[in-house]
């Protein structure tokens, strides 16, 4: 008997969550599991799959160049200078513009090669994302929003480029370089002390038919 | 020429530098506004940052959500004044393409509290305020402004006009107020050493589950709770019960989980909103069960197909539900008397009772389609925490349990028309079975039908036919498949006395859900619950007994019937005396001192003590208040509780009556309907030497209150 009122109880709890199945269909990527999986194009049509990129340590930054959270880590050069680092220690650095077509940030691969050039950027590649899918594949909810797979493909990192959630460039200064300090991390085979941490930014502009 | 442009540059830009009170920017108008229009030094006063956006533009809460930045405030004040944090007015739900912002659309009042130095009561007082702000509409935009205000400094406070004290007022009660219950939080487990998703469970016991909707819960903080678009809050004996999901925190389990709880209840004047500032503490003892449905659903989005699926699948599982277990005999039945005919028959038998289900499960999305269309969202798992319910459900099991055990027979006479349809047989009569197997399903397995109704429910018309008929078909699968294929009918054992022995058996489970429901239903209503169930069981079963006695048409025969009648009609009045049960069982103090109505300061009220004080010409204040309506105690706790509030109701010598109306007391209910309301809150102030009281707004703030007692004190003078 009591094993029914436990099943009818949990079938109670069950109609609850259920009810809101539609809404919350929202994925998340999980720490320690396989990243999930991708392939795209980048602005010099070169295609990429995160399959392909095993046994290297991969960076995915999501971008809008005109999120002034975007243009808070460009106008500082602190994105450019922590590209640069990465590329020196052999890591694949690549940067996805979801931004969906008509939104803001959404760019073409000319604008996106010109945007590097004129940023002087250095990202291994600009993936173009018109329909969010690798944004929406890793939950990415802002831009910037960060993460690190290690060599074996697994998700070791996701959150914020740093700890002060703001658009003043001062504070870069003061705040704690998640990214880097996790890439040291990952790289000196150690696990990421901070490895899920608050990302903040500009709200990820997703397709708008979509749900 | 030169000089004169660069000096006159310099002064446009040193110029707004701290020296306004209003700064507009693209989307924002910012204003710092202050309630005071005279401060007293030492002595605390309000100022507030008042945004107006433009439309569909947005600012954020303390907690922005998934994306944004709250606003943020600098002070500069002269030494020894003091700026507090910001209190937040509860924000909104914004909800861009699934990533779940926390602000404020249109206008937010941002308040602090100022304490001026405690120095000379002369000069000016300068709050300078330098204030940042993200505005987003599709995209956002970080803005900025610098304030100043110069507010006179004198020997005595003085206030702001009436419409900048209106605007306060109005902040204020947009501004959460601290829960009056006790909350704890459980965490669930997961596989490995994980956290599961948490549990909130804010004590508010004794609550109408019907009247509290739409509840959400803010987490304060980024990190151990995710931010959900929606929480399907349920309302039990414990109190509210708010499932989440967990947060991308890799902490470990906060002790104290805060944030603002937020719901609508449903009173008797239509619907208030309310907020409360919810402390939760971990209680390490609580682990909430895990969800196997929600654990399917929540990591991908279902798709229609699956959904199909689901309902499918929850279809065969109704089968199992005790309550269609007569049916599945009297089915049992119908295929052992068809054993042998024609294989023709068999199947339109199978598709007849196919056709029935289908329909009436058609009938049901019908009716699901209709009400969402009256009525907009539906939310359904409220009203199956009703203690009526779960009474005329232990009555059906009990009832259906005697059939079983083979007290009486279902016969057309017994159960009227319906019955006499199925019992007509053949196609018509297999058409019947099948309407009779929803029936008869729909009640017992209510919590099993609100999962499926409540993703329909979230789902476009044609979506939720296309799931409620899936389940129909479900439901009806294995008879149908019974009889299209042969084979298995050759497999089925000879009818004989085994199926009597079944069904007698089958009858216990039937008793031993009765005294679950029961036990349910004492959860609900307290050990009173046990009387009216136990007794409406045993006139239910004098009555079944009455009626075997067969259709003697005779006056001991009308005689039985009557007393049978009078018999059901005796148990279903238990029903309606359980639903005023309820409401005493909750107002009992087993919830700890603020769940009761408090008397701390007040009378109780009667008429005869209205009309006393009424005419020796006192001020008369009347609250008419039960422990269930949520309205009331925030009133209680912004309104009428405050100190300022109780000075005036001392200095104009008010007398203060409460009417506790948690137990429908009837010369309350009687006043009530006299002055045409359907419930409480209701609030009467009596002018001294009035004939008539003044009937008070629902939602009460202190500073209306006031205001209505210094007029009389005014009119005195």
């Amino acid at each position: 008997m009591s094993n029914f009122t436990v099943h009818r109880r949990s079938l109670i709890l069950g109609s609850a969550a259920v009810a809101m199945v539609p809404a919350v269909a929202w994925p998340s990527s999980d720490l320690g599991k396989a990243a999930p999986a991708f392939s795209a194009t980048d602005s010099n049509g070169k295609a990429w799959s995160l399959a392909e990129l095993k046994g290297k340590v991969v960076v995915l930054e999501t971008t809008n160049h005109d999120c002034p959270y975007v243009r808070k880590h460009y106008i500082s050069t602190n994105m450019q200078t922590q590209q640069r680092e990465a590329a020196a220690k052999g890591v694949v650095w690549l940067t996805v513009a979801s931004s969906a077509t008509g939104e803001q940030g959404h760019v073409t691969a000319a604008q996106a090669n010109e945007l590097t050039r004129s940023r002087n950027a250095s990202p291994a590649g600009v993936l173009l994302d018109p329909q969010s899918k690798i944004a929406r594949a890793y939950g990415a909810t802002v831009t910037p929003h960060m993460y690190i797979i290690d060599a074996a493909g697994m998700l070791v990192y996701k959150g914020g480029i740093d700890s002060i959630p703001s658009s003043d460039v001062a504070d870069i200064a003061k705040a704690t370089q998640y990214v880097r300090v996790a890439l040291d991390q990952v790289l000196g085979g150690k696990q990421v002390a901070d490895s899920s941490t608050r990302p903040y930014g500009c709200t990820l502009k997703y397709p708008r038919t979509s749900t | 020429m030169f000089r004169i442009l660069s000096i006159l540059f310099t002064l446009l830009v040193a110029g707004p530098a701290f020296g306004q009170a209003v700064v507009t920017t693209d989307n924002v108008r910012a204003e710092l506004i202050s309630e005071a229009a005279t401060v007293k030094p030492g002595e605390p006063f309000w100022v507030a940052l008042r945004q107006t956006m433009k439309p569909h533009w947005h600012t954020y809460w303390k907690n922005p959500g998934d994306a944004g930045q709250a606003t943020d405030i600098k002070w500069t004040l002269p030494a020894g004044a003091t700026a507090e944090a910001i209190v937040w007015p509860v924000p909104a739900v914004i909800d861009v393409g699934g990533v779940i912002n926390y602000g404020f659309s249109d206008e937010a009042m941002l308040l602090v509290r100022i304490t001026p130095p405690a120095g000379p009561a002369t000069g000016t007082l300068r709050l300078e305020a330098a204030a940042e702000w993200l505005v987003c509409n599709d995209v956002c935009i970080p803005e900025e402004g610098k304030f100043a205000l110069d507010l006179p400094v004198g020997p005595a406070a003085k206030p702001a006009t009436a419409a900048t004290l209106a605007l306060f007022d109005k902040a204020r009660r947009q501004v959460p107020t601290d829960s009056p219950w006790p909350a704890r939080f459980g965490v669930a487990k997961a596989a490995g050493d994980k956290t599961g998703d948490p549990t909130l469970i804010v004590e508010a016991k004794g609550l109408k589950p019907e009247t509290v909707r739409d509840v959400y819960f803010f987490p304060a903080e980024w990190g151990f709770v995710a931010h959900s678009p929606k929480h399907a809050a349920v309302v039990t004996a414990e109190g509210i019960r708010v499932p989440l999901k967990k947060g991308d925190a890799k902490a470990a389990v906060p002790q104290t989980l805060a944030g603002v709880l937020v719901l609508t209840e449903k009173t008797a004047d239509g619907n208030q909103r309310q907020a409360f500032n919810v402390s939760a503490k971990f209680d390490p003892a609580f682990v909430p069960a895990p969800m196997p449905l929600a654990a399917l659903a929540t990591d991908e989005q279902l798709t229609l197909f699956e959904a199909l699926l689901f309902a499918l699948v929850g279809g065969l599982i109704l089968n199992l539900m005790p309550c269609v277990f007569p049916v599945l005999a009297m089915k049992a039945a119908a295929f052992a008397r068809l054993a042998g005919t024609a294989p023709g028959e068999i199947r339109r038998d199978g598709l007849a009772y196919t056709a029935g289900v289908l329909a009436s499960f058609g009938a049901m999305a019908a009716i699901v389609l209709a009400i969402r269309a009256s009525v907009g969202e539906v939310s359904w798992g409220f009203q199956f925490q009703s203690p009526v319910f779960s009474l005329l459900v232990a009555y059906l099991f009990f009832t259906v349990g005697l059939n079983l055990s083979g007290l009486f027979e279902i016969s057309g006479r017994f159960t009227g028309m319906g019955q006499g349809l199925v019992g007509r047989g053949g196609t018509t009569g297999a058409f019947f079975t099948g309407v009779l197997a929803v029936i008869v399903a729909t009640p017992c397995t209510a919590p099993f039908m609100a999962a499926a109704l409540g993703f329909a429910l979230s789902q476009p018309g044609p979506k939720t036919v296309a799931v409620l008929l899936a389940m129909g078909l479900g439901l009806a699968l294995p008879y149908l498949v019974l009889s299209l294929t042969p084979a298995l009918q050759r497999r089925l054992p000879r009818p004989g006395l085994w199926m009597d022995r079944l069904r007698q058996l089958l009858a216990f489970p039937m008793y031993a859900s009765a005294i679950w429901m029961v036990w349910v239903l004492v959860q609900q209503t307290g050990a009173d619950g046990v009387l009216y169930a136990l007794g409406g069981m045993v006139l239910i079963g004098f009555a079944i007994w009455l009626l075997r006695f067969g259709p003697a048409e005779t006056l001991a025969g009308w005689l039985r019937r009557g007393t049978a009648i009078a018999s059901i009609a005796l148990a279903l009045a238990a029903v309606v005396k359980i639903e005023e049960g309820s409401a005493t069982a909750s107002s009992s103090p087993s919830g700890g001192a603020s769940t009761g109505v408090s008397f701390d300061g007040w009378e109780r009220f009667s008429r005869a003590r209205m009309t006393e004080a009424v005419a020796a010409g006192k001020p008369v204040f009347v609250d008419f208040t039960a422990a269930w309506c949520i309205t009331c105690l925030v009133n209680e706790r912004v309104a009428l509780e405050t100190p300022a509030t109780r000075r005036a109701f001392e200095q104009t010598g008010t007398v203060k009556l409460k009417g506790d109306w948690t137990n429908r007391d009837p010369e309350i209910s009687a006043l009530l309907k006299e002055l045409g309301r359907a419930g409480v809150p209701l609030y009467l102030f009596w002018p001294p030497g009035a004939d008539r009281p003044k009937i008070l707004p629902q939602v009460l703030t202190e500073a209306a209150i006031v205001s209505e007692l210094s007029s009389i004190q005014q009119a005195k003078r």
